[in-house]
């Protein structure tokens, strides 16, 4: 019962981490980026050739692989989103295009195997009695770091103010003087470094392998669509509804059952309440 | 040397032509109003003047041309709007919305909200509340303040008055003739109540239906046919 509460808390904050980028740019830009999953991919593989093949220390390789995740967002909307502006179907479909070609991309440079992705922080400790492994602790705590250092700067920065503003309306964002195309710019950009860190972190939990964009993906559409249009707050709740329903379902029933609750739990919202639980929309 | 120049001015949405060749020039520290029925392309026009829709023609503010830059360029410029549906930040508190105001004047924060809550008291005692919970008096005050925020030299006003009791119009009037008087500001608000108009404003231009059917001073436009028509519609 105790390692049920103690995973499912670590796996939450986890959970939430790999929501929030999709959630910043689903609220500030109204995109649904079905890519997403692909910076987790990215991120994963970068921190795997950078701290595990060629030894460069973990915090380095970290770092790299959220820069290169979020140059990859700062380029997708320069190339596909702005251009394709407003055009929500075209901008679905080609990044859900872009996400299967990042897919065969890592593929054709690893191969088509998983890859182990040694722990973060090596060792396994008790907490409260349960046993629980440094990584996915550090993953936990690493997360929960991002996110607050994330609502800090949105409720406190100008920028981060702007970004919520974008989120509630565009035109009186741009009558107080914040360019809505370059708060969107920004927005990719952060959301790009949010999943490839992500991806680092779930890595380290699960596997590394060239599959890997679409749990992460169902994770964050589960989240904005039960919890609405996303809020810091309302994505960190429903990442520890999802993510305690994973651990039980793994637990009480069957691991490969794992992400069928969570899929079965969007269809379910969709059809009993398709503005979302909380469905407000703010950032 | 007009402070704000509009020269041949027309806007369009898609293939529909809202305004047809404005041309009007206000001078500084001038409170003028728009007069027109619904639809007559009041909001078109200061829209217009944002840089939010497609025009053509010329805008300038104090000889520079606005033609061609951003809201958010023409906001730095010194214009301050506060539209119609007051277009607020909904889910964040008054003070918030205040500071997304202040986003291309980061100086002046701490000044201009002290300005902002001379002017209108209730938005300092109700600085937490979410705008959603307002009352549309309150929210044009936010409205008005956020604009306040940008340090506009010229501010727009879109309806300022429409669906407010006769007690909070008149608040609102006081303090846009304050905004001009004490702030230096210069001023365009668009009215359909051509009473209100004229007790506010120092000339009027009639507008319908896009196009400029007479300007004149309040009391060469008083008794002119042309403003109770466009104030009745036809
Ligand atoms: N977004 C829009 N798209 C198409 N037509 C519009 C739009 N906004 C306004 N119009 C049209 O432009 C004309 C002027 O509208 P508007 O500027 O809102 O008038 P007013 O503010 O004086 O009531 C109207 O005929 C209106 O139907
Ligand atoms: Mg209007």
């Amino acid at each position: 019962m105790l390692q049920i509460i103690v995973q499912g808390l670590l796996l939450s904050g986890l959970y939430a981490l790999i929501a929030m980028g999709f959630t910043l740019i689903f609220s500030v830009g109204r995109v649904l980026n079905l890519a997403y999953g692909a910076y987790l991919l990215i991120g994963g593989y970068i921190y795997f050739t950078v701290s595990q093949t060629l030894g460069v220390p973990k915090v380095l390789g970290l770092l790299l692989a959220a820069m290169v995740g979020c140059l990859v967002g700062l380029l997708k909307y320069r190339l596909l989103v702005k251009p394709l502006k407003g055009n929500h179907v075209a901008v679905e479909i080609s990044t859900l295009i872009l996400a299967v070609v990042v897919q065969a991309g890592v593929v054709f440079i690893y191969g088509d195997s998983s890859k182990i992705l040694l722990p973060i922080v090596p060792g396994v400790t008790q907490v409260a009695g349960a046993s629980v492994t440094y990584n996915l602790l550090a993953a936990t705590i690493g997360s929960w770091a991002i996110l607050f250092a994330l609502y800090w700067f949105v409720r406190k920065t100008h920028v981060g103010r702007a970004m919520q503003a974008v989120s509630m309306d565009t035109k009186g964002a741009a009558i107080s003087g914040v360019d809505p195309d370059r708060i969107n710019m920004f927005t990719w950009g952060l959301s790009g470094m949010l999943g490839a860190t992500a991806g680092v972190f779930f890595a380290s939990y699960t596997q590394l392998s060239p599959s890997m964009w679409v749990a992460p993906l169902i994770i964050a559409v589960a989240v904005v669509i039960v919890g609405g249009i996303g809020s810091i707050i309302g994505t960190l709740i429903v990442a520890h509804i999802i993510g305690f329903m994973e651990v039980l379902a793994v637990a009480v029933i069957a691991p490969e059952l794992r992400g069928v609750f969570t899929m079965l739990l969007i269809i379910g919202v969709l059809v009993i309440r398709p503005q979302g639980l909380f469905g407000r929309e703010e950032l | 040397m007009a402070f704000l120049e509009l020269d041949q001015l027309s806007a369009f949405y898609g293939k529909a032509q809202a305004l047809h060749n404005v041309s009007l020039s206000v001078a500084s520290g001038e409170i003028i109003a728009i007069v027109g029925a619904n639809g007559a392309g009041k909001s078109t026009l200061l829209d217009s003047i944002m840089g939010l829709t497609r025009v053509t023609g010329q805008i300038r503010l104090e000889e520079k041309s606005l033609i061609g830059l951003s809201a958010a360029g023409i906001v730095r410029s010194g214009v301050g709007y506060a539209p119609e549906r007051f277009n607020l930040f909904p889910y964040m508190t008054v003070r918030d919305n205040l500071l997304v105001g202040a986003y291309t004047a980061r100086n002046n924060v701490s000044d201009n909200i002290a300005v902002v809550h001379k002017l209108f008291p209730r938005l300092q005692e109700r600085a937490n509340q979410e705008t959603s919970t307002q009352s549309g008096g309150e929210r044009q005050m936010v409205s008005l303040g956020r604009a306040l925020m940008t340090s506009p030299r010229l501010l727009l006003v879109d309806e300022p008055t429409i669906g407010l009791a006769p007690k909070v119009c008149n608040e609102i009037a006081v303090a846009l003739k304050r905004m001009r008087d004490e702030l230096g500001a210069t001023i365009v608000i668009t009215e359909q109540n051509a009473n209100f108009a004229m007790t506010l404003a120092e000339r009027l231009y009639v507008l319908e239906s896009g196009v400029v059917k007479a300007e004149g001073t309040v009391d060469e436009l008083r008794n002119d046919e042309r403003l109770t028509a466009a104030y009745f519609g036809h």
